[in-house]
């Protein structure tokens, strides 16, 4: 591949959801794009838009929330403005989604090999025989034992339906994978072992991803790319090494700050005080003043701007680039 | 030793019967043996971590050394008493003084109740209560010492007006109230979002000085384990493969269990790489456990130096605690 076209761009995607005659912001105003062979982490506190921005992307959103304004752009394609048939016909083929609980996106009633069968045959126009033969194929490359096909889900264990579910989410040769916290349920070292089977398939198969996942070290070891969302907004996006070692906003750096590591000296670890905004009544300018402990005025009244800091790294603070967060190059 | 052990733990053994077909009779009753000879002591105001993957056992055996399960063999002192000859009596009165924290505060505390019954619950079904403003009282102050405050504006609140860490921190109320000695945590903030699981952890290692506690806290999280104990202990299937201080089992791990354990744990550092030990295959079930290192199937060290029976824990440095054929 030569191009280095982003395979996804995502600008300023608002989703909202609606309950009864409230409007509640989810998403709001998130934009940032992911190339081949990159990984993007979306990371944040429960309730800060993460999942909702990658079910926007694939129009999986339940029933009450709408995409509000924003494009969606995958290979060229703009998904907002596709028909939901339309939409259904690339699900898989360009872009898949690989779910937090493996044991509960198979069937348990069919065989795991005949579910990832099924997927073919509806995107391509495959016989019976070539599927079979894809997903053998498929089950050697995510290190499964092609017989294992016709086992039912209770049989595996929990890497192994892992494994098998990203097996069904490279049938159809996507660009876009999106997983949705895909380890968290895992122990560490299967953890890990699927994180490197992903990133192998990644460069084999030159794949965008987008990891949503709440945990920063799993980010800071797996992605090349970060983005920390807070109350529906992107407020910080750069390369692992810029957010995590040169934080240019406060919520990032603290939130950095509060994960306990097994290298380096123990220190005592600070916290943020106070909780996320309840999205029905979003503080009014920068969402996260009221916890920041270096508001100001302004940032009470003014909604910043999500702007470039250095090259490739943005941040949504008035502050951004002007504050000592003691990381430091 | 410096001071008595708060808590001895001999032997302790859960073996769970397997049920099976009709004729298993013919092999026998087999047995899940999810805690299988496990002894250590803590002393008084120690703070122990029990870390393992899942199914290693550690929920299980903090649940039989308070005898919430029955246990199939061994012992537990808590000062020079033997837990698992207790009656219900003194059953009662042991609870008082070892209490235990789960993972889900949504779960433990009853919707139905308002925070000021829930902590106070404890006082209640011990019969400790003198008069309802006593007990109001030392809810309060409960509430204070996890820094729910203003307590009063707290107290009256239902668990459904608050959040996942005011939750878990009404938990520790509970337990506080009763003055307990020795608190058993499973996995206390590993449903809570990581800033606010830093304030709980913080919380508790600030209590643990204030009103001299002994804890064992259970976890998956070897990150999180260093962050709260000082002592580590290490299980893989029902057994302990290593137990030291933190910082030595950590830094310099022995058990080639632990070893791939702690070089698995993600960092939050993107500039940091280290080399990963990979384990072929995953934890089996602990039924018929291979005769010998039940580690022995995924063991990247295994080789002559292994002798046909189980390792026992041997002394590699002072405190540090290894159990393998490996030296």
């Amino acid at each position: 591949m030569a191009s280095n076209d982003p395979v996804l761009q995502v600008k300023d995607l608002a989703t909202y959801y609606y309950l009864g005659d409230k409007e509640l912001k989810a998403v709001d105003g998130v934009s940032f794009d992911i190339s081949a062979r990159r990984t993007l982490g979306l990371a944040g506190e429960s309730g800060c838009g993460k999942t909702t921005t990658a079910y926007s992307i694939m129009r999986i959103l339940a029933e009450n929330g709408k995409i509000a304004r924003g494009s969606i752009n995958l290979g060229g394609v703009e998904l907002t403005e596709l028909s939901d048939e339309e939409m259904r016909q690339l699900r898989w083929k360009k872009a898949s989604i690989v779910f937090q609980y493996a044991m509960n996106a198979f069937n348990p009633v069919l065989r795991i090999g005949k579910q990832i069968v099924e997927v073919i045959q509806e995107k391509d126009d495959f016989s019976q025989d070539e599927a079979v033969q894809i997903v053998n194929d498929l089950f050697d490359e995510v290190g499964l034992k092609p017989e294992r096909q016709t086992d039912y889900p209770h049989e595996f264990s929990g890497g192994m339906l892992q494994r098998a579910i990203i097996a069904q989410a490279l049938a159809c040769d996507p660009q876009l994978i999106i997983a949705d916290e895909p380890v968290t349920a895992l122990d560490v070292i299967v953890q890990n072992k699927i994180l490197d089977l992903l990133r192998k398939l990644q460069d084999k198969y030159n794949l965008a991803v987008l990891f949503i996942t709440h945990d920063l070290s799993v980010v800071a070891e797996n992605c090349h790319d970060v983005g920390i969302m807070y109350a529906g907004n992107l407020v910080e996006w750069g390369t692992a090494e810029d957010v995590f070692k040169r934080s240019v906003h406060p919520y990032s750096y603290k939130l950095i700050g509060a994960f306990p590591s097994v290298v380096g000296p123990k220190k005592r670890l600070e916290f943020i005080p106070g909780s996320p905004p309840n999205l029905l009544s979003i503080p009014k300018g920068c969402r996260f003043h009221p916890r920041c402990p270096f508001a100001q005025a302004r940032c009470e009244t003014d909604v910043p701007e999500y702007t470039e800091v250095t090259d490739g790294h943005f941040a949504k603070c008035h502050f951004a680039g002007e504050l000592d967060l003691g990381g430091g190059a | 030793m410096a001071s008595e052990p708060i808590l001895r733990v001999e032997e302790v053994r859960k073996w769970f019967p397997v049920r099976s077909g009709l004729f298993s009779f013919r092999g026998g009753q087999k047995y899940v043996k999810a805690v299988d000879n496990v002894s250590f002591n803590i002393e008084k105001g120690a703070s122990i971590a029990i870390a393992g993957e899942s199914g290693c056992g550690k929920t299980t055996l903090a649940r039989t050394i308070l005898r919430l399960i029955k246990p199939s063999g061994g012992a537990a002192y808590f000062k020079d008493e033997n837990i698992f000859e207790m009656n219900r009596l003194e059953l009662n009165e042991l609870r008082l003084k070892m209490q235990i924290i789960f993972q889900n505060p949504f779960e433990v505390l009853d919707p139905r109740h308002t925070v000021i019954d829930l902590v106070g619950e404890g006082l209640n079904i011990h019969k400790l209560e003198e008069s309802d403003e006593v007990l109001h009282d030392k809810v309060i102050s409960a509430l204070e010492d996890v820094r729910l405050v203003p307590a009063e504006d707290f107290a009256t609140r239902y668990t459904h007006e608050l959040s996942g860490g005011q939750l878990q921190r009404i938990a520790i109320a509970r337990s506080l109230i009763l003055k307990p000695e020795l608190i058993i945590a499973d996995e206390p903030v590993s449903m809570l979002d990581a800033s606010i699981r830093t304030e709980v952890m913080n919380l508790m290692t600030d209590l643990q000085k204030e009103k001299d506690l002994t804890y064992i806290f259970i976890t998956h999280d070897l990150a999180q384990a260093r962050y709260v104990g000082d002592y580590l202990i290490i299980m893989y299937l029902g057994r302990i493969a290593e137990m030291g201080p933190m910082e030595d089992v950590i830094q310099s791990p022995q058990h080639p269990y632990t070893k791939a354990l702690v070089s698995n744990i993600p960092i939050p550092d993107p500039t940091i790489e280290r080399e990963r030990i990979m384990l072929p295959g995953e934890t089996p079930t602990p039924i018929d456990l291979p005769p010998g290192c039940r580690f022995k199937p995924r063991c990247q060290e295994f080789g002559a130096q292994c002798k046909p029976d189980e390792p026992q824990l041997q002394e590699v440095a002072d405190g540090h605690f290894v159990a393998c054929w490996f030296d």
